[in-house]
């Protein structure tokens, strides 16, 4: 790793020993950017965090972090990452499992009580459940808050606004209505790796059409053709279009 | 040391009442408060004037900033992580730019690495210049408060002659820092280190650290053992007090932690006083640790010389076509991060401060999941100030060092 990163203990035997302690609780593990992460049947998800804190060579003590991902084009759309830390070892790790909006991730909140808070928020953010959270209320968003706002399919721009109404003199919640639509470019360029046509740049269709054949040879165009040879081709007093705003002055111009 | 506190979890809180029976009550507290460190409401659940049950509602300032980020380049994200923990703003980018350079697998110039320590440390000093400051101004004192601030002010100053911004300071890059730094800063602050920095806080410590009123209303309070601190997810100061010898910096250096002496501070009883020292003290280390940077930092360029990533100077674009290709392209489309996920948490002055960056190979973060440190901290909130009086509330919570930018998101 060239990246001055946080170093931490290396990641050998790391994915043979969490193999060996989860056994089929594991999906899939790998070792990618320089931190290992392991895939594990979301039923299992408490045994298999139960198994990776309490093996001796895993020793993950600490969770860090939960946080949820979102691909809408998955059939199962959430993912949820735990991020786990060996004080011990010196090392951290990360574990995931897959879900949508219905079926519920098994609470970890009895091997870990920080988990309570990690979970609200997931759930707040992206309408992930768990089961065995007694507490899965709402937490960052505002009190009567509806949706789940991380989810791709949630505009950025929301959906309701609030503002200190005068009249009502008290805070009143409004559609959201903006002076400027939303602008999101689109820097994927249409010439390197765009999966993707855009509007206006449509090509030939991807059958290959084929070449009509020559009927007669192709000669050189004349000058008369190109216009080449002239002071100004395609520039003519004749030529120009006319345009409705442009006055001619009746003298030489002002700068004259 | 667990002992005490299932003493205090288990004694029985029911004060002598005689025949009278007192119903519990329920106050509010915050989200209006001087003493709330923002926007916090703790609705709690009281037995006279002993605390019963704490629910902490956070989230009023939510800002949404995570989804913002998932709409910018990863150049314009960066400005977002300043207003996190608006009080050690630097502190807060480091983390972001160290997991967009994993992605990237991109190199750093050493004296790049140098100026980020530098200011990492300076923030952690300006940092704690705050929490210390208004911890021993929650619990009644005044003048330190007063003098901590000057300090703070000194490090706003050298943030704006480093960056032109007092706060947000929007310095770090990816591949390095923004600017090289001129000499005349450096000059100036390690004379400060050695004469303004050691007086005004030496003499703001000294009022309050042996201090009767204070010692009473901080020792003892709210006591976490080492397997509540472990289990609660603790981090940074809050784990040091108690008695974990846990620090990022030390156990997984980035930059050049490794390259720089100090020492780890670590509480004995993991209390409210603890925590108090063990900031103390890092102020003293930081300041040791800018000292090095300053002495060991190399020549050299500041910023990666990789110029799909780092933009190059004005100078160059007058110069060079090609330095003015990649000005327009690195400030429009920005520079595409290879798919793939990172977390990387660095120890900011608050504790594990984490970035969880997912990328698919565009130019914008699929994700950008941030771990603040105060999430954790203000969970253990119920359990750490459960029997204990309501006024050591706000010694509780200035302890714990909490910042609403950074809960909240």
């Amino acid at each position: 790793m060239r990246a001055p990163a946080p170093r931490y203990a290396a990641n050998d035997g790391v994915i043979e020993a969490a193999k060996a302690a989860l056994g089929d609780m594991l999906v899939e593990a790998k070792d990618a950017v320089g931190e290992v992460s392991l895939t594990v049947v979301r039923e299992k998800l408490c045994d298999a965090m139960i198994a990776l804190r309490d093996t001796p060579g895993l020793e993950y003590q600490q969770l860090s972090e939960i946080a949820g991902v979102d691909y809408p084009q998955r059939p199962e759309r959430f993912d949820v990452v735990y991020q786990l830390l060996s004080f011990t070892r010196n090392h951290r790790i990360r574990v995931r499992v897959t879900t949508d909006e219905e079926k519920p991730v098994p609470s970890v909140t009895d091997i870990w009580p920080v988990a309570g808070w990690l979970e609200r928020e997931t759930y707040d953010m992206y309408g992930v459940l768990f089961s065995g959270n007694d507490d899965l209320r709402r937490i960052l968003t505002d009190y009567g808050f509806q949706g789940h706002p991380l989810r791709k399919d949630f505009p950025m721009t929301g959906y309701v606004e609030v503002r200190y109404s005068e009249e009502a003199k008290r805070v009143v919640y409004e559609p959201v209505s903006l002076a400027q639509d939303f602008r999101n470019f689109d820097f994927m360029s249409p010439w390197e790796g765009a999966k993707y046509v855009l509007p206006g740049d449509e090509k030939a269709p991807a059958a290959p059409v084929p070449t009509p054949p020559v009927k007669e040879a192709k000669t050189t165009d004349t000058p008369a053709q190109t216009g080449a040879g002239q002071p100004h081709p395609g520039n003519q007093p004749g030529e120009k279009p006319k345009d409705p705003d442009v006055v001619p002055t009746k003298g030489e111009g002002q700068n004259k | 040391m667990s002992d005490t506190v299932d003493k205090i979890m288990e004694r029985d809180i029911d004060p002598a009442t005689g025949d009278t029976s007192i119903a519990n009550y329920t106050i509010n507290f915050g989200p209006q408060h001087p003493a709330a460190h923002g926007v916090l409401r703790l609705v709690t659940e009281l037995d006279g004037e002993i605390i019963e049950r704490i629910d902490p509602h956070v989230g009023l300032l939510h800002r949404g900033t995570e989804k913002l980020i998932e709409y910018k380049t990863y150049t314009q994200a960066l400005p977002y992580f300043d207003r996190f923990d608006y009080c050690s703003p630097l502190a807060m980018e480091h983390s972001y730019v160290l997991a967009v350079e994993k992605l990237l697998d991109l190199e750093v110039p050493l004296r790049g690495q140098y100026l980020r320590v530098l200011f990492a440390e300076l923030t952690r000093i300006c940092n704690h210049m705050l929490n210390l400051g208004s911890h021993v101004m929650d619990v009644g004192a005044m003048t330190p408060n007063l003098w901590m601030f000057e300090i703070r002010e000194d490090c706003l100053n050298f943030f704006e002659r480093a960056s032109g911004a007092r706060m947000h300071s929007n310095y770090y890059r990816v591949g390095g820092v923004r600017q090289d730094v001129p000499v005349k800063l450096l000059n100036d602050i390690a004379e400060w280190l050695d004469t303004r920095l050691p007086q005004l806080f030496g003499d703001a410590i000294s009022l309050v650290a042996e201090n009767r009123i204070f010692k009473q209303r901080n020792v003892d309070i709210a006591i976490v053992s080492r397997e509540d601190a472990i289990k609660w997810g603790f981090s940074g100061p809050m784990i040091r007090a108690a008695g974990i010898p846990w620090d990022i910096r030390r156990a997984q250096p980035y930059d050049v932690y490794d390259r720089v002496d100090f020492e780890i501070p670590v509480g004995t009883r993991g209390d409210c006083y603890d925590r108090f020292m063990v900031r103390v003290e890092e102020v003293y280390q930081s300041a040791r640790i800018i000292k090095q940077c300053i002495q060991d930092m190399p020549e050299g360029p500041v910023l990666t010389l990789d110029r799909k990533v780092g933009a190059p100077k004005r100078g160059e674009m007058k110069q060079s076509m090609e330095a003015l290709i990649h000005h327009f392209k690195l400030f429009t489309e920005g520079y595409h991060v290879p798919a793939g996920e990172v977390y990387v948490a660095t120890e900011s002055p608050k504790g594990e401060f984490g970035v969880y960056l997912v990328s698919d190979g565009t130019n914008k973060p699929y994700r950008c999941k941030v771990r603040p440190t105060a999430f954790s901290h203000l969970q253990a909130m119920d359990f750490m100030s459960r029997g204990h009086m309501l006024a050591d509330i706000t010694a509780i919570l200035g302890a714990m060092d909490i910042v609403f930018g950074e809960c909240d998101r």
